[in-house]
């Protein structure tokens, strides 16, 4: 399909109109935007009003001109949606709009990630979208919605090499032209997708299985009181069959939907997740039903972190998460989708990822230790405190209690395993080019930044820590804070004006 | 790999923050301080009057509640003083420090290199007084920005200028 195009299909100076079955897409688009809109006010009507014949015929008129006027708006909008690229002025604009027009103008430069991305529709039609990220407090999206693959490729990649000559330009283009046969750097087979799916996320797809059933709970109440049948039995009956085994078995069952819930996500997410290496960029695409596609510029990236648990230390799995400049936008999903996440690689493959984002692998420096008032605090808060209350309670006010009194000591144990893990892995490692802090109860994660992508520090200490020389560092970056808790404050300072002299003498920019 | 020997230096020798001057916030900025430490407060007497009026049972604990108050608002006041003495900032050649904070004290560094762009704001009773805020934003988001009320006018305006030329310069 590609073959009989010439490059001069790849020219964008010209302003030039998305692909032509755009208009489905945009006339699907508002239709879907409409229907939206008027199902409920139509129902309505129709439940409401008892005669049917004349009714019938008015809706199925003013729905078939309703049609035809978003037909005729999807193809007048298709017409007059232009996009093309200023290799002057290095701009990209897109102009918009049938009476009011809008003409978006984006500089280069000021773009974070282009994402090729396709929806359902989008597969059948056979186009894809391309979405522009651009940095810079005020959002401004722009995004094509028809657009044909290669040209999208194309597109992107003139988009994100601005500061490439034109030769290199034509490079690309040819580079493109095999980028099929090229090695990926990784790329997810089936056996691990399924690994990561039962060593990972317990919590989302917890969470998701609590609203189910939450759900169900509340049909359930529904229907008995709809029908009003005899709620107590129904409830005499459930509480009868509850006995251990039953519970065993809940417990097991949860266990399997849980795992279930997890594998299933992550196919339909991750499926045939592969990294690309592409001048200098990491190209990635997944997705089983919506196929993700984004490339990611190493020098954009503002943190790396990477993850393990247990179980995914013993089958060599790691997490990844790549993240870019968020700006805190009010739009928290928004600022979600520039993170890239990397559901499973190995260590080797880490490093290599990390190689190429960093340019070198990091290395952990001198190790910060948290004093122990860390410990102390946590436990106030965890056990000392909650304990307590529970304590008193039962002693003076619910006498019911004191039958549980007992499940204070698995309570100790268990909470106080979790702390004492998480002082033990709450590190920092600085050196003189990463700064890494390790974190976690469960999931050891570890925060990759290198100084130059520092945008401010902060210092911090309570009045009582002051003589034991205890104090805090807050490190701001543009994708979050990393937070490193009671260290020693003589040292934190020596490494607060040590930061402050490396991003001041640094020539390198933070993005 | 020379730069790296080049990089490798006594971190001793360093400018440290800790020792900079700070220069405190202006004297009047405390009226303003004040002013707001009493609208607060009035707010919360009306709220605890209305209660004590409508309910008959917290009508007992009167004295008590009212004692609170006081030692509350007593409290406050001297916290807050406190903490003014504690506020300070400092710009350095390369970069801008704000200090503060009551039972936490802490100083937050800013590059000029790393400041996205700067605002100065006028309150109502600051205008009374002829003071300012200056707020330094980074990409950091609202964490890693800088906020210092109380310099007088003029004097935010130079350091504005002057913060204006350096990430100039930066670029």
């Amino acid at each position: 399909m590609i073959a009989p195009e010439t490059n001069k299909e790849y020219d964008f100076s010209a302003p030039r109109k998305q692909s032509a079955s755009g208009i489905i897409i945009m006339f699907a688009n508002s239709f879907q935007k409409i229907v939206r809109a008027l199902a409920l006010p139509l129902i309505l009507i129709i439940v409401k009003s008892k005669d049917s014949g004349n009714l019938a015929l008015i809706l199925i008129v003013f729905l078939s001109l309703l049609t035809i006027a978003l037909a005729l708006f999807a193809y007048f909008s298709y017409q007059k949606f232009t996009f093309f690229l200023d290799e002057k002025k290095q701009e990209f604009i897109i102009n918009s709009g049938i009476f009011s027009k809008t003409s978006l103008t984006i500089q280069l430069n000021k773009i974070q990630q282009v994402n090729i991305n396709q929806n359902l529709l989008q597969q059948v039609v056979g186009v894809y979208s391309l979405e522009i990220d651009t940095a810079g407090s005020e959002k401004k999206e722009a995004s094509i919605k028809a657009i044909d693959h290669a040209t999208a490729t194309i597109l992107k990649q003139k988009l994100l090499s601005h500061d490439l000559t034109e030769n290199e330009n034509i490079d690309i283009q040819t580079d493109n032209q095999v980028t099929g046969p090229i090695q990926p750097l990784l790329k997810l087979s089936n056996n691990t997708l399924l690994k990561i799916g039962i060593t990972s996320n317990y919590g989302a797809s917890l969470l998701l299985l609590t609203g189910f059933i939450f759900g169900t709970i509340q049909l359930f109440k529904d229907y008995t009181d709809a029908l009003e049948i005899e709620r107590e039995q129904i409830t005499q009956m459930l509480s009868k069959g509850v006995t251990l085994f039953s519970m065993c078995f809940m417990a097991i069952f949860a266990l399997i939907i849980i795992l279930g819930t997890n594998i299933i996500r992550t196919f339909l997410k991750y499926f045939n997740f592969k990294i690309i290496k592409q001048k200098g960029a990491l190209a990635i695409s997944s997705g089983l039903f919506t196929h993700k596609n984004v490339l990611l510029t190493p020098n954009k990236v503002q943190l790396s972190a990477y993850s393990q648990n247990y179980f995914q230390k013993k089958f060599d799995l790691l997490n990844m998460k790549i993240k870019q400049a968020s700006f805190d936008s009010a739009d928290k999903e928004e600022s979600k989708k520039s993170d890239i996440e990397i559901p499973g690689c190995n260590e080797q493959e880490r490093n290599e990822v990390l190689n190429m984002i960093l340019s070198h692998v990091p290395t952990k420096g001198a190790e910060l230790k948290p004093n122990y008032r860390f410990i102390f605090l946590q436990t106030m808060i965890w056990i000392v405190f909650p304990i307590s209350i529970f304590v008193l309670l039962s002693s003076y006010a619910l006498p019911l209690l004191r039958n549980y009194l007992i499940m204070v000591i698995p309570y100790i144990i268990v909470v106080g395993i979790m702390l004492y893990f998480e002082f033990n892995r709450h590190r920092l490692y600085v050196d003189e080019n990463f700064i890494i802090k390790k974190s976690g109860i469960w999931d050891v994660e570890h925060e990759i930044i290198e100084p130059h992508k520092i945008q401010a520090i902060t210092a911090k200490q309570y009045f009582w820590h002051k003589a034991a020389d205890v104090g805090h560092l807050i490190i701001h970056t543009a994708a979050g804070v990393i937070h490193f808790k009671y260290g020693n404050y003589t040292h934190i300072k020596s490494l607060v004006n040590y930061w402050s002299y490396k991003i001041e003498v640094s020539q390198k920019d933070w993005m | 790999m020379k730069e790296f020997t080049n990089e490798t230096i006594d971190t001793d020798s360093l400018p440290k923050y800790e020792e900079v001057q700070l220069n405190p916030l202006h004297k009047k900025y405390w009226n303003v301080m004040l002013i707001n430490i009493f609208i607060f407060l009035f707010v919360m007497g009306i709220g605890i009057a209305t209660l004590l009026v409508l309910n008959a049972n917290a009508r007992g604990y009167t004295y008590v509640i009212s004692g609170i108050y006081i030692v509350f608002a007593f409290l406050l006041i001297v916290l807050y003083r406190a903490s003014l003495k504690k506020r300070g900032f400092a710009v350095r050649e390369k970069d801008i420090l704000y200090t503060s904070g009551i039972i936490a004290l802490s100083t937050t560094i800013v590059p000029f290199s790393r400041i996205q762009h700067i605002a100065l704001d006028e309150g109502l009773f600051s205008r009374i007084y002829g003071l300012g805020e200056l707020r330094i934003f980074t990409a950091g988001g609202s964490s890693g920005s800088l906020h210092i009320p109380g310099i007088e006018i003029d004097n935010a305006k130079s350091i504005k200028e002057l913060l204006m030329k350096q990430i100039n310069e930066a670029d």
